[in-house]
């Protein structure tokens, strides 16, 4: 498995985490804008391409946690826009939760 | 909840998938349009900044199908090209279609098969109105283990209280002649059944009526139902049979009716007659050896049945603890109790995993052949993932081809699998001339087709996938570093060992078929010494119970000496017949094999193993025995009315005595299996040789053998051989008639020419040889297969290389020598090991003779040339190399 496998594996189990919590912070952002943080957020700007996005984007959709829409950016270009939705907050809650213990667990063990 | 709503917005997307694409499309272009915007602004001229935006977002097409294998079930939407694609396959690659087709549709062939077989015997439907809630009941005898059939009492008690089970009846099968007016007998199995079987099955007669409750009571007149085949075969499907007087041995019946094609219950009967049972019979533990049956009522499961049968049961070891304390009656399926044990059954499912078995290996070999395809078409693989299909989807791929190539295989081997049964059936009621009971039908159910697909899905899964995953593994490596041709990709050692084991198997299987072949043929053709073509035998049987006129069982000292009578009258009223010439008596005949002993001869002959026991053929014949069949007498005499002095053949001269001289030997036999247990009998003998007349023992060529003569009236069953003038089949309607007016309870069984006696024999034989047959010439063309598609890809991986060779002045001798010796290994290592495996076999059963010895040999060079056929191909091909050819090509 190369570096690039790996890094995509391991973002996956967190990639909605990070979208939900980008579009709950951010208000609604296209899949560029989403990319574009994403790359700001993890300090390596071409370690992903940003087509990776698509399918999260997809599948958080189709669970009904974010909505596209279809906006005019602020340089008059067309872009579908994501937002999270009320089952999507709850979602978030949830997960940050979740991801919360885990760390503080692998935190502590990583301490003794 | 999200879950099911995704589940169903796939399904939808998968349904509408025009409209998702359209957005994906838009999507992804508005978000390129975006990054090139970025690009623009941070200095970068348009086309710089478009390339730009594609590097940042990722190649496109491989985006869409990570969306698309997300939002969708694509698998689905691929897996209808996949189909197309693998029926494609099927035609482009001939040779694996035939060969792998072939081979899989043999391994189903047989699951398949015997998997209705089992299921027949063990759990089978009954082709009857309801005939799952048909039982039988079955009494267990605990203390002597096993099942007690003497149940008469118990049968007219369960018929009298169960609730639970309706229509009990019982039958018992007893063998009668069936005589019709001229005269002529002919033995036949009948049932004795109560009146109660047909309106348990519910067939209606289709001429006259069936047996009625009447009919049981003592004193009734004597009636007769007869079957389908019975009716057309004797009575020449006359339509006014019914009132026709007939006689089953003695006694005079009428035949009341005639019952449909097809019908033959309660197993493979034709004729049928009340069961009577007289007031003796009814005794607790006396009477006749019956079979109990009934149907469930309405309603009732065999769990209740069961639990009701036991009340009863318990209460009858409560007033009869003397016979019935140790008898456990129980419910089952009717057809089951004919298996003596349940755990028989579970035996014969379980063999149903070494076809499972079979299965794998067959499909292990096939998918071999199905990697070095997929090797060959890497390069297709490798650019189907640069556009995005993910391993799953390639997996997928390969799998549904296979699965297309066994969908093909298991329809072939279900064909071949009614075949198949087909040819079991007529085997088997060939030998011993029984028929198959009437659930046996020569089908497959619908039961059995499930388990075929099951199979076949097994087979497809272990030919497909496991190569799938083999040439996709680390194909993104492959990919980044555009190595086609990859150096990853090998035949490994298993398959080394896979080639070289089938070699060997297909190297000693069709010498096994040679040798069972050889036996057929040693017997068919084997010179007995004396014309048998002229000669009619038979069988001779009697019933303790139709010898003795009155029908009390007779003693066996007072059935002896009638069957005698019988026999002496029998001879003295064919040798009257003008076209007879003699007549004459045996236990067995020539042609067939005769019991083995161990004997021991006396220590005055040459040689030092005179003493060591030999196993020899056994015989006893009537003194003219000799005489009548023209066997020579090539030394001393032959028998003497009341000779306790023994006649041997030749083989026993050269084997036992080791060519000495004979007369005045003596033998003894010895009882026991080892020398520790042996008590020797009495000594005989030998006052003569004579020539070896057809006793086959351990071995067709030369059985040693011994002849007694029996002159106080011969055991029961006893062989006649007739010599007659003119064609002996001719004779036999003869023989019949004569027989009946000597006694019409006399029953002739296996009445044919003597050159005919053994075929049942032949015929089991041939079975097994044509079976072996297939197998071999399976195993042979997966070997080649196996053979020739390494080779190929071996060359194929090489190209490069030779290519460079050639280049660097490598002659063909080095590319042929290269090329070659992986396979000549393979292929030697294989023969070797096949010639050892036979070696081993034959030496276990008879040893080689010199020119078999040779006929293996050659045999085994043969397939060596059949093997090395399968490299010229490949060969060739890495001949025909161009250097620079092979340097441009991509490797």
């Amino acid at each position: 498995m190369t570096s690039e496998e790996r890094h995509v594996e391991l973002l996956q189990g967190t990639l909605d985490l990070i979208v939900l919590r980008s579009l709950a912070t951010m208000g609604p952002l296209h899949a560029y804008a989403l990319a574009e943080r994403l790359a700001q957020v993890s300090d390596h700007p071409l370690s992903l391409n940003q087509g990776t996005l698509y399918p999260a984007l997809v599948r958080l959709e189709q669970k009904g946690w974010i909505k596209g829409a279809w906006q005019k950016t602020e340089n008059n270009r067309d872009a579908k826009y994501y937002a999270i939705t009320k089952p999507g907050e709850g979602e978030l809650k949830r997960q940050t939760e979740r991801w919360r213990r885990l760390a503080g667990l692998v935190d502590k063990l990583l301490l003794e | 909840m999200a879950s099911v709503r995704r589940f169903l917005l796939r399904l939808w997307s998968f349904l509408h998938a025009d409209r998702a694409e359209m957005e994906l499309a838009r999507e992804i272009a508005a978000h390129l349009q975006l990054l090139e915007d970025k690009f623009i602004a941070q200095g970068l001229g348009a086309e710089e900044a478009r390339h730009a935006a594609r590097r940042a977002f990722g190649g496109v097409e491989q985006v869409k199908e990570h969306q698309r294998d997300t939002r969708s079930f694509r698998w689905l939407d691929g897996l209808s090209l996949d189909f197309k694609l693998g029926a494609r396959m099927l035609i482009k690659h001939p040779g694996l279609t035939l060969v792998g087709g072939l081979a899989m549709a043999l391994a189903v062939a047989v699951g398949a098969t015997y998997f209705e077989f089992a299921t027949l015997a063990v759990d089978p439907r009954l082709p009857l109105p309801d005939g799952d809630r048909v039982v039988a009941i079955r009494t267990w005898d605990t203390a002597a283990a096993r099942v007690e059939r003497r149940t008469a009492h118990d049968f007219l008690a369960w018929r009298a209280q169960l609730e639970s089970v309706r229509e009990i009846g019982a039958f018992r099968t007893v063998e009668q002649n069936l005589i019709l007016g001229d005269g002529a007998a002919e033995p036949a199995e009948v049932a004795e059944i109560s009146a109660t079987a047909f309106q348990l099955v519910r067939v209606e007669p289709m001429l006259g009526r069936t047996l009625l409750d009447a009919d049981e009571r003592p004193g009734a007149p004597s009636v007769l139902v007869i079957g389908y085949d019975i009716w057309q075969r004797r009575f020449g499907g006359d339509a006014s049979v019914v009132g026709r007087t007939v006689r089953l041995g003695r006694v005079p019946t009428v035949v009341v009716g005639v019952m449909p094609m097809g019908f033959a219950f309660p197993v493979a009967h034709g004729l049928w007659t009340p069961l009577r049972l007289t007031a003796e019979d009814h005794e607790p533990g006396h009477g006749p050896a019956i079979q109990v049956f009934g149907r469930l009522a309405p309603g009732v499961t065999i769990q209740r049945a069961q639990a009701e049968l036991s009340t009863v049961a318990s209460r009858a070891a409560g007033n009869f603890p003397e016979t019935h304390g140790h008898l456990r009656p129980e419910v089952v399926p009717y057809a089951r109790s004919f298996f003596d044990l349940d755990i028989g059954g579970r035996a014969l499912y379980a063999i149903n995993l070494f076809f499972v078995l079979f299965l794998i290996l067959v499909c292990g070999n096939v998918a071999a052949l199905m990697f070095a395809r997929a090797a060959t078409r890497e390069s297709e693989i490798l650019v189907r993932t640069a556009l995005g299909a993910s391993r799953g989807r390639i997996v997928m791929q390969l799998f549904v081809e296979a699965l297309v190539l066994g969908a093909v295989a298991a329809a072939v081997g279900l064909a071949a699998a009614v075949f198949e049964l087909r040819w079991l059936f007529a085997v088997l009621e060939a030998d011993g001339g029984r028929r198959m009971p009437f659930w046996f039908k020569a089908g497959v159910s619908p039961t059995t087709v499930l388990y075929a697909v099951g199979l076949t899905a097994l087979g497809a899964a272990i030919a497909g996938v496991l190569p799938a995953l083999k040439v996709t593994s680390g194909i993104g490596t492959r990919l980044r570093e555009a190595k086609a041709g990859g150096r990853g990709l090998s035949f490994g050692g298993v398959w080394t060992v896979v080639i070289v084991s089938q070699v060997a198997v297909m190297v000693a299987l069709p010498s096994a078929t040679f040798f069972v072949r050889r036996h057929v043929t040693q017997v068919q053709s084997l010179d007995v010494g004396f014309r048998a073509q002229e000669y009619l035998s038979v069988r001779l049987e009697a019933n303790r119970q139709d010898v003795a006129a009155g029908g009390a069982e007779m003693s066996r000292p007072e059935l002896r000496a009638r069957f005698r009578a019988i026999c002496d009258e029998l001879s003295r009223r064919l040798s009257a017949e003008p076209g007879v010439r003699a007549v004459t008596f045996a236990d067995h005949l020539p042609r067939t094999h005769h019991p083995r002993r161990r004997i021991e001869v006396d220590d005055a002959g040459p040689g030092p193993d005179a003493a060591v026991p030999h196993r020899v053929s056994t015989a006893t014949v009537a003194p003219d025995f000799f005489d009548v069949l023209g066997v020579p007498i090539l030394v001393g005499r032959g028998f003497h009315s009341g000779d306790l002095d023994v006649v041997v053949n030749q083989s026993f001269v050269d084997r036992v005595l080791k060519g000495g001289y004979p007369i005045g030997r003596r033998m003894r036999y010895l009882t026991g299996d080892s020398d520790a247990a042996s008590t020797p009998g009495p000594w005989h003998e030998i006052v003569g040789v004579v020539t070896d007349a057809g006793m086959i023992g351990d071995d067709v060529a030369e059985s040693a053998g011994v002849y007694h003569a029996r002159t106080s009236g011969m055991e029961m069953p006893v062989h006649m051989a007739v010599h007659v003038n003119g064609k002996p089949e001719s004779f036999a309607p003869r023989l019949r008639v004569i027989a009946t007016a000597v006694d019409p309870t006399l029953r002739l069984r296996d009445l044919m020419p003597l050159d005919a006696v053994g075929s049942s024999l032949w015929l089991e034989f041939n079975f097994l040889g044509q079976v072996l047959a297939i197998v071999s010439a399976v195993a042979l063309l997966l070997a080649l297969a196996g053979i020739y598609s390494v080779m190929s890809f071996t060359v194929s991986r090489r190209t490069r290389e030779i290519g460079i060779r050639v280049a660097l002045g490598a002659d063909a001798r080095w590319i042929v020598a290269s090329v070659f010796s992986r396979a000549a290994a393979q292929v030697g290592l294989g023969i070797a090991a096949g010639g050892f495996l036979v070696c081993v076999l034959t030496q276990a059963v008879t040893g080689l003779a010199a020119q078999e010895v040779l006929a293996v040999t050659a045999y085994m060079l043969l397939m060596m040339g059949v093997c090395m056929l399968a490299c010229i191909v490949p060969t060739r091909r890495a001949l025909a190399v161009e250097p620079t050819e092979a340097l441009r090509a991509d490797g």
